[in-house]
């Protein structure tokens, strides 16, 4: 079994007409073992700026508290917030720092411009491998599960509604065939002037 | 010439032979004549040597990855056998199925559960069925649990080391009373009054034997199947799906009902918080 | 006696006195998808027309549906030498069937040999994701799909084979409703189950790179086996 299947996890993001989404699943297992159903897997990072680290459960915490720590550290030099394209080349970089003994998470960032409020994702591979695509981003154990639902629910220019029941949809319905992620899920929708945060009734087995 | 059949030439003159792919279709199919005869791989130890295997050509993966089947359980009480199962089948991480039957209706007096490789329990189950009911009917009078269930470990021990994967449970209600027996591939075979088999059996249990009385009334011991059975899948990411309850009667055996897991965790989750506000 | 240490010993590979393994292969994943979905007087099955080892691909037109009776169709995708043979030995037994009882062998009946005959290579299984598909004795849609060792399980949707994994769920989502409110099961007409047939491959070949170039689709009803075919894109 590959390491960064043994806690499990499934994660999604997708652009939407001036809006993005984060969704990720909440179990933290330990192989075929439950150990509990309310892992936050997707942080905020900035009013705008979020990022998911599906992958190994100890180095999605210690990834976080890295990136939190230079991400805070480059705006008190620079007194701006830090963009998303920044995050993610931020991120990037320090993952191919480790390039011979990586972390074991494969993260996705969604996030909007601070200026322009563009729209952004993308994810990378666990030595920092970034790839910023116009649709939609998947991560984790139920990753071809996702492609396969994403690939057909999506369509360009969602508003912020339909973006949550797309998101939703292909996050439980992937993850329904997935025995290692699940147990309940929570979407981010971003927007200009507010984040919603929902979660999601799924099954628990 | 003589030396020829001294040397025992003739059974080796191909021009004899009969029609040599006469048959090819019989061999390639032998178990429809002789079930528990299957095919013998060309090389030794399976259980080991078919990982050898699970590379193609250009090196990719092989996955040759078998439907798992998990959390089963079986008790007796003072009003029988009740079996309780998941419906999960996973292919390594995939769940294949999630509306898998793991009791098998062997015949009216005999149930089998499966747990382990789901193509295992359910081939042999089939064979044990024949035979069953081929001893019905040569002596007149149904078969006993214990004898049903020693023909299956004799004939799966047959096997031993190959890596075929099942454990099962046989429950019945013959002329000795309500009939409880585990049988696994290793070749136990053992009757008792609680088990429970698979992965989610260790979480099954916890539940299990904590509610486990001999004197619980039917509607009890079918809330203590269901029960042990949702709490396993909560935790086993390897089971999961609906929750089948079967009883064994002494007029034979029962199907009470099927539950959805999802239904059964917030129907339990609303209780447990009436409980608390009651409280 | 540090002379004689095995560490200070130089390594000539040629003179090495563990002889090297080497396993025989005798499986090729030669890819390729295969969905089906039923209805209550009809089923559908479509198949990729890929076949393809590794990075190359041998033929984009291959069928991989087998017609084993005017009411059965067998799908298959995985090792293809195996569903040669395994297709082969099947179609024999059905002719001798149809030859020993006078009558053609029902789609269940034709289901649980297709899994004794798998579950006879049990300790050297055939690697083929089989899908089977066709009317019941009353008219009915049926899918039977199997695990490699002939582990079988009687469904009305399913996707198998490279995509399998990305299909299954969508199949969940847009035929078996899982996770939808408020919808009503209205009846799965045969229109709507190829368009999403169709749909599902087109996606599946977006992503998946074992599948693609065409699909042929066979619609069974009981007036007999209809083929239809899809283009999908060849790179």
């Amino acid at each position: 079994m590959s390491i960064l299947a043994y806690n499990g996890g499934a994660m999604v993001a997708m652009k939407g007409d001036k809006c993005v989404s984060i969704a990720s699943d909440k179990r933290f297992g330990i192989q075929a073992q439950t150990i509990a159903t309310n892992f936050q897997k997707i942080f905020e990072m900035g009013p705008h700026l979020y990022v998911g680290l599906p992958g190994l459960a100890t180095d999605t915490q210690t990834v976080m508290e890295k990136l939190r720590f230079r991400k805070n550290l480059y705006e008190l030099k620079e007194n701006r917030p830090m963009s998303p394209k920044v995050f993610s080349a931020m991120l990037s970089n320090m993952l191919y720092e480790n390039r011979f003994g990586p972390f074991f998470v494969e993260p996705i960032v969604a996030g909007l411009d601070p200026g322009t409020y563009e729209p952004y994702i993308c994810n990378m591979d666990l030595i920092g491998c970034p790839n910023q695509p116009n649709d939609f981003v998947v991560g984790g154990t139920a990753s071809s599960q996702l492609f396969g639902m994403c690939e057909s629910l999506w369509e360009p220019n969602l508003g912020p509604d339909d973006l949550f029941e797309t998101t939703s949809q292909a996050l439980i319905n992937a993850f329904d065939r997935d025995a290692i992620s699940g147990w309940g899920a929570v979407v981010y929708i971003i927007e200009k002037d507010k984040v919603t945060v929902r979660d999601l009734k799924t099954r628990m087995d | 010439m003589a030396l020829a059949e001294i040397c025992g030439m003739s059974d080796f003159d191909t021009f004899r032979r009969e029609a040599p792919f006469d048959n090819e279709i019989a061999k390639m199919s032998n178990n429809f004549t002789h079930n528990t005869l299957l095919s013998v791989p060309p090389y030794s130890n399976p259980a080991e040597n078919l990982a050898y295997f699970s590379k193609d050509e250009s090196g990719r993966d092989i996955k040759i990855k078998f439907d798992h089947g998990t959390t089963t359980l079986g008790f007796m009480y003072k009003g029988g056998v009740v079996l309780a199962v998941d419906s999960r089948a996973t292919g390594g991480q995939f769940i294949g199925s999630q509306t898998m039957k793991k009791i098998v209706e062997i015949n009216d007096f005999l149930l089998g559960t499966l747990a382990g490789g789901a193509a295992d329990c359910v081939y042999w189950d089939r064979v044990l069925a024949k035979q069953c009911r081929m001893y019905e009917l040569r002596n007149r009078e149904r078969i006993s649990v214990a004898a049903a269930s020693k023909l299956m470990a004799n004939m799966v021990y047959n096997y031993k080391g190959m890596g075929l994967s099942m454990g099962m449970m046989l429950a019945g209600w013959d002329k000795r009373g309500p009939q409880l027996y585990y049988v696994d591939s290793e070749g136990t075979r053992t009757p008792g009054k609680v088990f429970s088999v698979g992965s989610g059996s260790i979480y099954a249990f916890g539940v299990l034997d904590s509610g486990y009385k001999w004197d619980l009334t039917d509607e009890e011991a079918y809330d203590l199947g269901r029960r042990s059975i949702y709490h396993a899948t909560h935790r086993d990411a390897y089971s999961g799906g609906i929750v089948r309850v079967y009883h064994m009667k002494p007029t034979g055996w029962v199907h009470i009902d099927n539950n959805d897991c999802m239904d059964l965790h917030y129907k339990y989750q609303d209780e447990k918080l009436q409980e608390i506000n009651k409280v | 006696m540090a002379l004689l240490h095995s560490e200070n010993r130089p390594n000539y590979p040629d003179y090495a006195t563990a002889p090297t393994q080497h396993h025989f292969s005798p499986y090729a994943d030669n890819g390729g998808s295969v969905v089906a979905i039923a209805g209550d007087d009809f089923v559908v099955i479509g198949a990729d027309t890929r076949l393809s080892a590794g990075f190359s691909i041998y033929t984009r037109d291959q069928n991989k549906l087998f017609r084993l009776s005017d009411t059965t169709v067998l799908g298959c995708s995985g090792c293809w030498c195996d569903t040669l043979t395994l297709t082969r030995i099947l179609s024999a037994r059905m002719q001798m069937y149809q030859q020993e009882h006078n009558k053609t062998m029902a789609t269940p009946a034709c289901a649980q040999m297709l899994s004794t005959m798998l579950y006879y290579k049990r300790f050297f299984p055939y690697y083929i994701s089989n899908i089977l598909v066709g009317l019941d004795n009353e008219g009915k849609g049926c899918i039977y799909s199997y695990d490699p060792i002939g582990h079988c399980e009687k469904t009305t949707y399913r996707a198998g084979g490279s995509a399998g994994a990305l299909l299954q769920p969508l199949l969940d989502n847009q035929i078996g409703l899982k996770n939808m409110q408020n919808v009503k099961d209205s009846k799965l007409t045969l229109e709507r189950a190829a368009a999403i047939i169709k749909d599902v491959f087109i996606s599946a070949a977006e992503r998946d790179i074992f599948t693609g170039d065409n699909i042929l689709i066979n619609i069974i009803t009981k007036d007999g086996i209809k083929e239809d075919s899809f283009q999908l894109r060849k790179d």
